[in-house]
């Protein structure tokens, strides 16, 4: 009995260890797998936009110059805002440098507001400038979005049979509140987080992590899908952008659902 | 004699008397009375293997939360890690010195300048308005300077379905229009959903009941589509989404939109 006793304590210990190994190599396995998740994006990146990036970067330091950077940037930053001015559309306009978020349509602000605070992907900054003014130098396509409020707030009203079930409408409540939090998807995998600034209640600090946190589960489940399968994951690169719940609101209900963005680093 | 019998009576009853225990005693009773638990523990199995399935549990609920914590919050932070190649723009004196450069960059330069003369002529000079549907309020535009501002009502964003198949939904339309049709003391023709929406049966075309005076204020300016920018008698609602796509304003603002803009002049609702 002794025996059996201990021979079962040993398989346990034993079955502990293995499991706690395994763990440790799949999240190694995994750490190493989403790490290089960046630097395919990257090479990526650079493929789609080899032709001007190789041929600007054949031997030639002027690519760090900043001078010619800032003139690069300045110049994407206008191409892209034609391009889409060109169009009856409404569209954002994102300037980093001022932390200004703006409405336009056919080149005329219609709507502007101050960006309060702004984080992005390592990969959108130091060292890529040129790529990413390359990259910039045409509108972002929004090819989706999650959000915590509704594109178009429609009310369905079933029409009155006949007189006597006419009802006026109600008006309508203003002071509802709801926080606003979305993510807006782009064409080349940037994606972009626009946040309310206010903390109006306290549930919308909650609001916000379990925003949030849904979308990690989302990219999570997506990424281990993918290394489950011997695959480097997706990676999208961010700007996460908190801004004035009003200015939230207005951009998210204004801009089409597949609308376009430029950004200005 | 007093003294001693106090001592004696303070260590037999595990008390210490007054503040004579030193630190060294009180650390060997609490190792004692822990050798005592540990004993006792060792000595009742049921006891024991309830402390060690609570301890299991707690180190694998601790290892799943290490590992979800990981996964979701970690493993991004270290994808954030910097990547590229230098360590960003430098200004390169040698380089500025170099004919090939400065040709570069004059032409950049040029181009530029040309992209944005391009973009700054999208800005008209001409008077303009400008539309917000979320909040509902206007701002009115002249040689480029903002003129005046107020509030306005736009769409309800009410979907008005009958018992039938049709259905109507109530929306201001966005993006940029101009002004097709200007109106002074304009009528209403009803449009088959004003009688739908007070169960009434729709009439014909151009049956009188359809005409509605005096609702739509002084001025009318057309958007096309049947879209208006009018008057309204429910000043109250202004400030609200409560219209079925129109736009209305308050009869002082009206005027003066109605002045200001010319046909042809543009119309900017976002």
């Amino acid at each position: 009995m002794k025996t059996e006793t201990g021979a079962t304590k040993t398989g346990g210990k034993l079955t502990i260890i293995v499991i706690a190994v395994l763990v440790i190599l799949f999240l190694v396995y995994y750490s190493v797998m989403a790490m290089l998740a960046p630097l395919k994006k990257l090479n990526e990146l650079k493929e789609k936009y080899t032709p001007e990036y190789e041929e600007a970067a054949s031997g030639s330091r002027i690519l760090t110059d900043s001078t010619y950077l800032s003139l690069i940037k300045e110049k994407a930053f206008l191409q892209s805002k034609i391009n889409m001015a060109e169009t009856d559309s409404i569209y954002l306009v994102l300037n980093l440098a001022d932390s200004i978020a703006s409405l336009e349509i056919s080149g005329v602000e219609v709507h502007s507001a101050r960006i309060s605070f702004f984080r992005m992907s390592s990969i959108l900054g130091k060292g890529n400038e040129y790529l990413m003014y390359s990259l910039l130098s045409g509108p972002l396509n929004i090819v989706g979005d999650y959000s915590t409020i509704r594109k178009e707030p429609l009310m369905i009203k079933m029409a009155p049979r006949d007189t006597s079930e006419y009802k006026p409408d109600i008006i309508p409540d203003t002071t509802y509140h709801e926080p606003v939090n979305y993510i807006l998807e782009t064409d080349i995998g940037i994606r972009i987080f626009i946040y309310q600034s206010e903390k109006i209640l306290p549930s919308d600090r909650k609001h916000q992590y379990f925003f949030d946190l849904n979308d990690r589960l989302r990219n999570t489940w997506n990424s281990l899908k993918r290394v489950a399968i011997l695959e480097v994951p997706e990676y999208h690169p961010f700007i996460k952008l908190v801004l004035p719940g009003a200015d939230a609101r207005i951009i998210y209900r204004a801009i089409p659902r597949k609308g376009q963005i430029a950004v200005y680093l | 004699m007093e003294e001693d019998r106090v001592q004696k009576e303070g260590n037999e009853s595990g008390f210490p008397p007054g503040n004579k225990m030193t630190l060294h005693e009180i650390s060997k009773r609490v190792s004692a009375h822990i050798s005592r638990f540990y004993a006792g523990v060792h000595e009742n199995k049921k006891l024991l293997g309830v402390i060690r399935t609570t301890l299991i549990s707690v180190v694998t609920l601790l290892s799943v939360v290490f590992l979800v914590f990981y996964i979701l919050f970690a493993v991004p932070q270290f994808q954030e890690l910097p990547y590229g190649k230098g360590s960003g723009p430098a200004n390169l004196k040698e380089l500025k010195e170099d004919k090939n450069y400065r040709k570069i960059t004059g032409t950049l330069s040029k181009d530029v300048q040309r992209l944005l003369r391009k973009y700054n002529s999208y800005t008209s000079g001409q008077s303009y308005i400008v539309i917000n549907t979320t909040y509902n309020k206007f701002h009115l535009f002249r040689n480029k300077k903002l003129v005046r501002e107020g509030r306005c009502s736009t769409g309800s964003y009410i979907m008005l379905k009958t018992h039938g198949e049709k259905k109507w939904i109530f929306k201001t339309p966005k993006g940029k229009y101009w002004i097709q049709g200007k109106i002074a003391s304009p009528v209403w023709r009803k449009p088959d959903w004003a009688f739908v929406e007070e169960g009434l049966p729709i009439p014909p075309p151009n049956h009188p009941s359809r005409w509605e005076p005096g609702v739509l204020g002084d001025y009318a300016l057309s958007i096309g589509d049947g879209y208006l920018i009018h008057g309204t008698i429910y000043k109250r609602f202004l400030g609200m989404p409560v219209t079925h796509g129109c736009v209305r304003l308050n009869d002082e603002d009206l005027e003066v939109i109605y002045k200001t803009l010319n046909i042809g002049s543009k119309v900017y609702i976002f």
